[in-house]
């Protein structure tokens, strides 16, 4: 009997061991525990770098949510002492903001198909279309990447006002739908990396099933570098959401009809009194908030985390744009 | 029509229903369509680059003044560069100084940045729970990176003094812990360094991390399917199949973290500050010095790495 519990325990100890030093079984625990390290740091990581960029923000949110008269109250750290949404109801109103909003939102849009139109063009024909002297015009786009912009808008600004487009909206429509707005360069630089690194057989068996050149472009190819299409829209439409430069060049935003948003912004930089009192919060507020420079840098900040925030909550929907390549059919790889 | 011009790939006059027409070779009609492809891009170019161009370059050789209703303009030679190089200072600062300290500065962390973004486009790329979250997150510099918003944001020194005293500005002296460490000082001063860094190369690394996102995500999947069958580990994948593939585009954030890097830079600020103050010429000499410098820092490069043959496609040819 003792003799059987003996052999009973050894021979389940065995088959224990057994299994677990099975090779599959090991293998199988092996992945487990490096998928499980991947991922832990892979967090650790992610978190961390998200904390560094989220630090600044977190605070500046935090700071926005205070009642106007806890600014400066030292007991006040991280979280408001009072709730209250008072900070972004004044930034709306210097910033006129429902009004700046639509017209930023209307001209990046603008902007953003007309970018993508004129670069996706050339970048096509200088991966694809290749003829004499493609190589000679391609080093140019890479002198308007190069080119500071300060160094050409003066002569701009001249060409225009000989256009009389001076003021006007449109001056930034040329410029982006002629393939030369902010950095357009660098847009068709990126579609020609896309499109060339297309297999050529996807042209190819286009071009034997009877597609024209542009049809080719349209059908087979664009499709293919969606992924490009999606970096260089959202590109191109948040550097015209916070361009203030060509805005200003231009005196787009100098008449009141037209407010946009980084100009409000700067000027709310600039002299937030004087954008309070003429937008009329002044009378929202007691007086005595005004001798506080705090409070008036305070609007600033917040002005610019409403001017951030449509982008971002855009961008969460864009994002999605970020997925894996189409199936590229018709090749067997 | 279309399908028996484009079939048609020899050139050769053909006549179909007893009329003759032209026939335009599949080559020939690519060359029509580049030219159609190009025109908006040419004409841009001609009338809002090269014009402009050639104006500041000869503006550059010239010393202008402005009178009332016109400019005055003297022929002074190379006399703008001479000044910009030799002469030229700010309350803080001069172009030489600020020229040279981009120029290393960039190149430091070029490659720091490049590994890094690449790094992260590739984590970003796995598939975890709040991936969409975290894309976001990465998203923010590219946002703030941006003039009007840093002006609003530069406002708010009196808030940042404020939190310093009562401080959390910073979570934990990371110096301190380091010398407590018993580290050597120059060991010390480098982390520290890099560290202090990390936001900066966060703020410049956003473009860059989409950049390889898009491209990373053009890589065709059957290549990875095939590896996996093969019994590649995702080590291997990322060498022979992400790297590769994505290798090309690492020339263009190449390119676009350089051009970035200057146009952030104080360099760019000088200049700008210069042409406000209507020194047109000597802007004009400036902008001219710092276009040629990215033309040999990017030719350097181009050099380099056709010696390493990065940024060929393999797909090409």
């Amino acid at each position: 009997m003792k003799t059987n519990i003996y052999d009973h325990v050894k021979a389940s100890i065995h088959g224990y061991v057994d299994k677990v030093t099975e090779p599959r079984a090991m293998y199988k625990r092996q992945k487990k525990a490096k998928a499980f390290f991947g991922s832990l740091f892979r967090y650790v990581f992610l978190i961390g770098l998200c904390f560094v960029i989220l630090f600044p923000t977190i605070q500046q949110v935090l700071m926005a949510l205070r009642a106007p008269g806890d600014v400066n109250n030292p007991a006040v750290v991280w979280i408001p002492e009072n709730w209250s949404i008072m900070n972004i109801k004044l930034s709306m109103l210097a910033l006129d903001y429902w009004h700046a909003l639509m017209n930023t939102f209307k001209m990046s849009f603008i902007v953003m198909i007309l970018q993508l139109a004129s670069t996706a063009l050339a970048g096509y024909a200088f991966s694809r279309l290749r003829f004499k002297g493609s190589n000679i015009l391609f080093i140019f786009v890479i002198l308007t990447i190069v080119i500071p912009p300060q160094a050409l808008s003066l002569a701009q600004y001249l060409y225009f006002r000989e256009l009389s487009l001076v003021g006007k909206e449109s001056s930034i429509y040329v410029m982006s739908g002629l393939g030369m707005g902010i950095r357009s360069g660098i847009f068709i630089y990126i579609f020609r990396q896309f499109f060339r690194g297309l297999p050529k057989e996807l042209e190819e068996s286009a071009m034997i099933d009877g597609a024209s050149v542009f049809r080719t472009f349209w059908n087979v190819m664009l499709p293919n570098a969606r992924g490009a299409m999606v970096t260089v829209g959202l590109f191109a439409f948040v550097w015209q959401w916070n361009d203030a430069y060509f805005v200003k060049i231009f005196e787009v935003a100098s008449s009141s009809e037209f407010p946009l948003l980084t100009m409000k912004l700067i000027n709310v930089a600039e002299n937030v009194y004087a954008q309070l009192f003429y937008s009329g919060a002044l009378s929202l507020i007691g007086q005595n908030v005004w001798d506080n420079p705090l409070f008036l840098a305070l609007i600033s900040n917040v002005s610019a985390l409403l001017i951030m925030l449509p982008l971002l909550i855009m961008y969460l929907f864009v994002q999605r744009g970020f997925v894996e390549s189409i199936e590229r059919t018709g090749i067997v790889g | 029509m279309m399908e028996s011009n484009t079939k048609d790939m020899i050139l050769k006059p053909s006549k179909k229903d007893g009329k003759k027409r032209f026939e335009i070779s599949y080559k020939n009609q690519k060359r029509i369509w580049a030219a159609i492809f190009l025109a908006p891009w040419v004409i841009g170019f001609l009338l809002l680059f090269l014009v402009p161009l050639i104006r500041s370059l000869i503006y550059s050789f010239y010393d202008l003044v402005p009178q009332a209703g016109s400019i005055q303009q003297t022929f002074i030679g190379f006399q703008n560069y001479a000044n910009a190089i030799n002469e030229h200072v700010t309350s803080t600062s001069s172009f030489r100084v600020e020229l040279i300290n981009t120029t290393v500065d960039s190149l430091i962390n070029l490659p720091v940045l490049l590994i890094f973004s690449l790094f992260i486009a590739v984590l970003l790329n796995m598939k975890f729970r709040g991936r969409a979250a975290v894309r976001a997150i990465f998203f923010i510099p590219v946002i703030l990176n941006s003039a009007a918003v840093a002006t609003a944001l530069g406002g708010g020194d009196a808030i940042s003094q404020i939190l310093e005293q009562s401080g959390i500005d910073r979570i934990f002296d990371l110096e301190f812990y380091l010398i407590q460490t018993g580290l050597t000082p120059a060991i010390v001063s480098f982390i520290v360094g890099l560290i202090s860094r990390i936001y900066d190369i966060l703020a410049l690394a956003g473009v860059p991390i989409l950049l390889f996102l898009a491209s990373i995500q053009s890589v065709p999947k059957h290549l990875y399917e095939a590896a996996k069958i093969e019994g590649a580990t995702s080590y291997e994948m990322f060498w022979l199949i992400t790297l590769p593939n994505v290798s090309p585009h690492i020339v263009t954030v190449t390119v676009y973290a350089l051009v970035d890097t200057f146009l952030t830079s104080s360099v760019s600020t000088i200049i700008s500050d210069e042409l406000r103050l209507q020194h047109w010429g000597l802007s004009s000499a400036m902008a001219w010095i710092y276009v040629g410098t990215i033309l040999v820092m990017l030719g350097s490069l181009a050099v380099l790495a056709k010696g390493l043959k990065i940024g060929g496609s393999h797909y090409e040819n």
